[in-house]
């Protein structure tokens, strides 16, 4: 299991899940400490001053200016991790077509929906898969292709392995001309009973 | 959770942008235009508002948990939000193999069904475990020793990365065979 097959898995939600988790642990940690301040904690004198502090609010009357620099450069911060963050989580995963040949005048580009038709073509015609989802992710000089087969009921998954890994990625391998294509397959186990017809064209 | 994790992630994201938004837009009027302040929070009269309390009212106290309990909320489902697939061993190198619990479970589960004794079945799986319920009109004995080497010869047949541990119960109920 390489690094970059196991990150093609799924999406990544790691920077989802760090940033709510780092904005829960800041609501929680200052819920905390305005219960303690109002618990004594800090002091019994300090739990009967007011929210709005005298302190800080001579403290801004005396420096307005600075105060609203900071206002200012704490608004503007909050906003534009927000928008990143915001940005950053709706953006949908890049589906990168692959470039073989980066030479200039040779330059050679192979669209996304080609090469997942040909391998999904290809991993449908193994014995036991009903269907098949292939797409690639990752970056167009670094991609990794992912793989859903859903498989009928009975079927032996290592037959589908020798079939996959010898038929199906062989090919894909060799049309990128790469010697390992970093790939993530996720199997979905006996979930139709018979095999689906074959499609239509 | 996961799913929970991806509707609420943006909307988290955007509120805190706007929060930063109005703060911006607040502190320019008040410096530029005074006489047009407050110009779309109604923040003084929140000022006034807070200046009556102490730390140790109510009020304070009522935000604090509220915004604690929201922050603890946020926080578990920032940790909880982990992907549940179970991974098989892997063919080659380059190549990870995972599937879903639920796909683990129906595997398991028409094995089990597949027993003629087996009056009916559930199974809930994960990568660590795997619970079989069944039910029999036999003794409950027997019948829990073949259903476990049914599992157990399926996860021999499965190339898991690492084999579950299996809990089989099954219980007798009455009826006519």
């Amino acid at each position: 299991m390489s690094r970059r097959s196991r990150a093609a898995v799924a999406r990544p939600a790691g920077g989802d899940r760090t940033l709510t988790s780092v904005l829960g642990l800041v609501l929680v940690v200052a819920a905390v400490l305005a219960l303690l301040v109002g618990a004594g904690v800090l002091g019994t004198f300090r739990a009967q001053r007011p929210v709005i502090d005298p302190l800080v609010v001579s403290w801004v009357a005396g420096h307005a200016t600075a105060a609203r620099w900071i206002a200012l450069g704490v608004g503007v911060l909050l906003f534009v991790v927000g928008l990143w963050w915001t940005l950053r989580s709706l953006r949908p995963e890049p589906r990168p077509d692959v470039s073989l040949s980066e030479i200039p005048g040779e330059r050679l580009t192979v669209e996304h929906s080609a090469i997942c038709d040909a391998v999904r073509h290809d991993a449908e015609t193994i014995n036991g898969v009903s269907r098949a989802r292939v797409r690639l992710v990752g970056s167009p000089q670094r991609p990794a292709l992912r793989i859903a087969l859903t498989l009928v009921e009975g079927t032996d998954v290592r037959d589908v392995w020798a079939d996959l890994d010898g038929r199906v990625l062989a090919r894909a391998r060799e049309a990128f001309s790469v010697s390992a294509l970093p790939t993530a397959v996720r199997l979905e186990l006996d979930a139709t009973s018979a095999p689906t017809p074959a499609r239509v064209e | 959770m996961r799913l929970l994790l991806r509707v609420l992630a943006p909307l988290l994201a955007l509120a805190l942008a706007v929060v930063g938004l109005a703060i911006v837009v607040e502190t320019v009027t008040l410096w530029v235009a005074p006489s047009s302040s407050p110009l779309l929070v109604p923040w003084p009269s929140w000022r006034t508002a807070a200046e009556a309390l102490t730390w140790q009212s109510g009020a304070v106290r009522g935000t604090a948990i509220g915004v604690g309990v929201v922050g603890l909320l946020v926080l578990l489902l920032g940790l909880a939000a982990r992907r549940h697939d179970v991974y098989l061993a892997d063919p080659v190198p380059e190549v990870t193999v995972t599937t879903s619990p639920r796909s683990l479970a129906r595997a398991v589960g028409h094995e089990v069904r597949s027993h003629e004794d087996v009056v009916s079945a559930s199974v809930v799986a994960s990568a660590k475990k795997i619970t079989v319920k069944a039910s029999t009109l036999d003794p409950a004995e027997e019948v829990r020793t073949a259903v476990r080497d049914r599992v157990e010869e399926l996860l021999g047949r499965l190339p898991l990365a690492r084999r579950p541990k299996v809990a089989v119960s099954v219980t007798t109920t009455k009826g006519v065979k």
